[in-house]
């Protein structure tokens, strides 16, 4: 609903670098290309969304990467019950529902702590970082879990692909991206975090529902999460407790280079998506020009740099 | 007390200063000039172009053309620096001090004295004590304090003391008041004429008429970027001040709406909490209860309180009569109760969004079902608030930063009255505004009471609580000292109702 700048030089950003590695790499535009590297920005996009909203009301939630890894040890443990003979439709939603309530656990403790107590987001998650990641060590002793190859459903949601030709993590991406952009943009609960971001206390005087919609944020964020762990294990095939190590890093900085705004109160959904795309042309583009993977780093922390550079300077 | 009238010497010289934003003239060649030794008062409306004369003063803007001497010499104020070189200290009407450290530590910021490197903590407190004695700022009892513990008045002699810690030869005061209560703004005025005995030229800003004429030499009035010239202060009466000011004339009292009391609208009985001392009151529907008290009285949280956002241990509230438990501001919102805060930035506005965003904030029920937002419904509430007060925007998604205070103001309790509030509370409402805004807020009001509102009205400006207000509850330390008619009672008892011994330490 309300954008006091728009994206156009995102947008501009984005379809620049498309051609600088079009004419850098041979076969960058093809459509295979294209989708793979939808694929690849799936798990971090999805993230980025939900971190979106957190940044959004002036928070932070650091536990994305660990939740994801708990989020995949827990719904394949549970997957993994009984014999192949004995897996059914039941194991699997169990299994999801096992998967996603753990995610939303975490988020609710998140967003209680966040609302009802004056830690700092950033601390509590942190926390609850180091929390789940060690519960996803107590897994199967540590070691990683293989999804079984009979789990035919399970894999395909990392694997599959609609029509054989969309892969099947772009098409929950994109629903994801639909559902985050609606209700950021066109609901009064998106409007109310626009307002708690840019004045908390002027929000309270407006009688919208602080500790609420800061809990729901938070649950919000960690089911997303939830639901792009289950994308990762499905692609790794197998579940692994050191899985999304720094992925709430590069969630931040999708929604950084989107546009949103650290302090809060500023950032549109559109802008996450555009800053995860970029920050995946980077990564595939470079890798397929063949720079070394050291450098490729340094040249994606200028990026992230100069994106928020100009950001800033636009907006004063 | 050394008055001025012998020095004659001019020490700032402003000629022909114009400045353009764009398209905009902000100041039109103006003049102004400030001797040694004067407290020079600097009068207009919001957007008259002080500010932008003060920032230019401050080295924040240079001006397009035109001339500025300092004793005698014609400088340039490059930047702040420059400003700083010169002897120039600004005080801005938001403060700027680092509230986790001490007074003595503030007022050596940037400048803290060292022994072989190291900070110097004993000579920072000694030099700042003796600094305190030099202007007499016996207020200020320990320079080791925390700021954040201090008086909203004591640390604006801490701003001003590190302005002349210094020294300052001009010091410019933007709206020093606005937040100060009537004993401490008192002693801030003892202060500003010591330091004039002392040769300092004092540039000071303020909307409160009476304030200056009591305090200035001269005055000196802009209007739409022009000075309209300066005069001796004692040959003015406030009245042509106004008109002066406005370019036309302003009723000075405001005509009080008819009391015709309905219902009892609201009713608080022995509320207790931390900061409130069983308070007891009632507000019936059409009439206007003024709540008068000092800073720090206690007068926003008993506001806080009855809005649902405190929590209160004992008493309780009824509205129509019937008791109601008021656990968040939502509850008390659809009670009909609305509360407009004190400090439009900090708690009222969001400042990064737009006048619409703004306006229609309130309203999302109304124009947002479920995920299908009806821009047309919204646009209707903000143009409905607009054109209700007149407020003067470009363009409705114009960021409301850009907006003048009074506009702000009026955004912030215009967009209430989509749908008119049962009670009304209304915490400083008049804070920072020109007499225009001003003007335009208590007919506001006086139309409000009209239709039936019920108002309470909380200010520390007690003629101004006087003049509106049916009843005036006089609020002192949390609890309710009395209620009295406005019309049976002078300003100078309800002074020494509120301040209770104070008034005579400070004269």
């Amino acid at each position: 609903m309300r954008r006091i700048k728009g994206l156009g030089p995102l947008f501009a950003a984005m379809i620049i670098l498309l051609i600088l590695f079009g004419v850098m790499v041979p076969n960058f535009l093809t459509r295979e290309n294209l989708l793979d590297l939808l694929q690849q920005i799936s798990v971090n996009a999805i993230i980025a969304f939900g971190m979106t909203l957190t940044i959004m009301i002036g928070g932070i939630d650091l536990s994305v990467g660990a939740v994801l890894a708990l989020v995949g040890t827990s719904t394949i443990y549970v997957l993994s019950f009984g014999d192949a003979e004995t897996q059914s439709l039941l194991h699997f939603v169990l299994a999801i529902l096992t998967g996603l309530g753990v995610a939303g656990a975490f988020g609710a403790f998140n967003g209680v702590c966040a609302a009802k107590t004056k830690m700092p987001p950033f601390i509590i998650t942190l926390a609850t970082m180091m929390i789940a990641r060690g519960s996803a060590y107590c897994f199967n002793q540590a070691r990683p879990i293989p999804i079984a190859d009979h789990q035919t459903v399970f894999l395909t949601i990392g694997n599959g692909r609609l029509f054989g030709v969309i892969p099947i993590p772009v098409l929950i991406m994109l629903v994801l991206f639909a559902v985050a952009g609606i209700l950021l943009h066109r609901t009064r609960f998106g409007q109310h975090l626009y307002a708690i971001g840019g004045n908390r206390e002027a929000a309270r005087f407006t009688g919208i529902p602080l500790a609420r919609t800061q809990i729901i944020v938070y649950i919000l964020c960690a089911v997303f999460t939830g639901i792009a762990g289950m994308i990762n294990v499905s692609q790794l095939y197998s579940a692994e407790p050191a899985a999304g190590i720094g992925f709430e890093l590069d969630a931040i900085a999708a929604a950084v280079v989107g546009g949103t705004s650290f302090t809060g109160g500023i950032g549109t959904m559109n802008g996450t998506l555009i800053g995860a795309i970029i920050i995946g042309i980077l990564d595939k583009g470079l890798n397929q020009a063949g720079v070394h993977f050291s450098i490729q780093d340094i040249v994606k922390g200028f990026v992230i740099l100069a994106a928020v550079y100009m950001d800033v300077r636009r907006r004063k | 007390m050394i008055k001025p009238t012998g020095s004659h010497t001019s020490l700032l010289v402003l000629e022909r200063i114009t400045k353009r934003f764009g398209g905009v003239t902000a100041l039109d060649n103006v003049a102004f000039d400030l001797r040694q030794g004067e407290i020079h008062a600097l009068l207009g409306e919001n957007g008259a172009g002080k500010s932008t004369l003060i920032k230019i003063l401050a080295g924040v803007y240079t001006p397009d053309a035109g001339i500025i001497r300092i004793d005698d010499q014609i400088v340039h104020i490059r930047d702040v620096a420059d400003a700083d070189r010169f002897g120039i200290r600004v005080i801005h009407q938001e403060l700027s001090l680092a509230p986790n450290l001490s007074a003595a530590e503030n007022i050596y910021l940037g400048r803290e004295p060292t022994r072989c490197g190291w900070l110097d903590r004993r000579k920072m407190d000694e030099d700042a004590q003796i600094l305190i004695e030099q202007l007499g700022m016996s207020e200020i009892r320990d320079v080791g304090a925390t700021v954040s513990d201090l008086s909203v008045a004591q640390r604006q002699l801490v701003e001003i003391a590190r302005a002349l810690s210094c020294q300052a030869k001009i010091l410019v005061l933007d709206e020093p008041t606005s937040s100060l209560a009537e004993a401490e703004t008192e002693a801030l005025f003892s202060t500003l004429k010591r330091l004039r005995s002392q040769s300092v030229g004092i540039i000071y800003i303020s909307h409160r008429l009476e304030e200056i004429t009591r305090l200035a030499d001269r005055i000196t009035v802009l209007r739409d970027g022009r000075s309209m010239g300066t005069q001796t202060t004692a040959h003015i009466h406030q009245r042509e001040l106004i008109k002066w000011m406005v370019g036309r004339d302003i009723v000075d009292h405001f005509h009080r709406p008819p009391h015709k009391p309905g219902n009892v609208a609201l009713e608080v009985n022995g509320l207790v909490s931390s900061k409130i001392h069983d308070v007891s009151f009632q507000l019936h529907y059409g009439e206007i209860l003024g709540l008068a008290g000092l800073v720090g009285s206690g007068r926003s949280e008993l506001a806080r309180a009855i809005f649902g956002i405190d929590p209160f241990t004992a008493g309780e509230i009824r509205i129509d009569g019937k008791p109601i438990v008021l656990t968040s501001p939502r509850a008390a919102l659809d009670a009909g109760i609305v509360l407009v805060p004190e400090d439009r930035r900090k708690e009222g506005l969001v400042m990064i969004q737009s006048v619409g965003f703004n306006i229609s904030l309130p309203w999302t029920a109304e124009w947002i079902s479920f995920c299908t937002p009806n821009e047309r419904k919204r646009i209707e509430i903000i143009d409905h608030a607009v054109n209700n007060f007149e407020i003067k925007l470009d363009h409705i998604n114009q960021c409301i930063d850009g907006l003048s205070g009074g506009n702000q103001q009026k955004v912030l309790v215009g967009r209430w009255m989509e749908h008119l509030p049962k009670i009304l509370i209304l915490d400083e409402p008049t804070r920072g505004i020109d007499v225009g805004a001003r003007e335009e807020m208590f007919n506001f009001i006086s139309d409000l009471v009209e239709q039936g509102v019920a108002i309470l009205f909380i200010s520390s400006d007690l003629a101004e609580v006087i003049n509106v207000c049916h009843h005036v509850a006089l609020y002192r330390d949390g609890h309710i000292l009395k209620t009295v008619t406005p019309d049976a009672i002078s300003l100078e008892t309800i002074m020494e109702q509120l301040t209770g011994a104070r008034i005579h330490e400070t004269d």
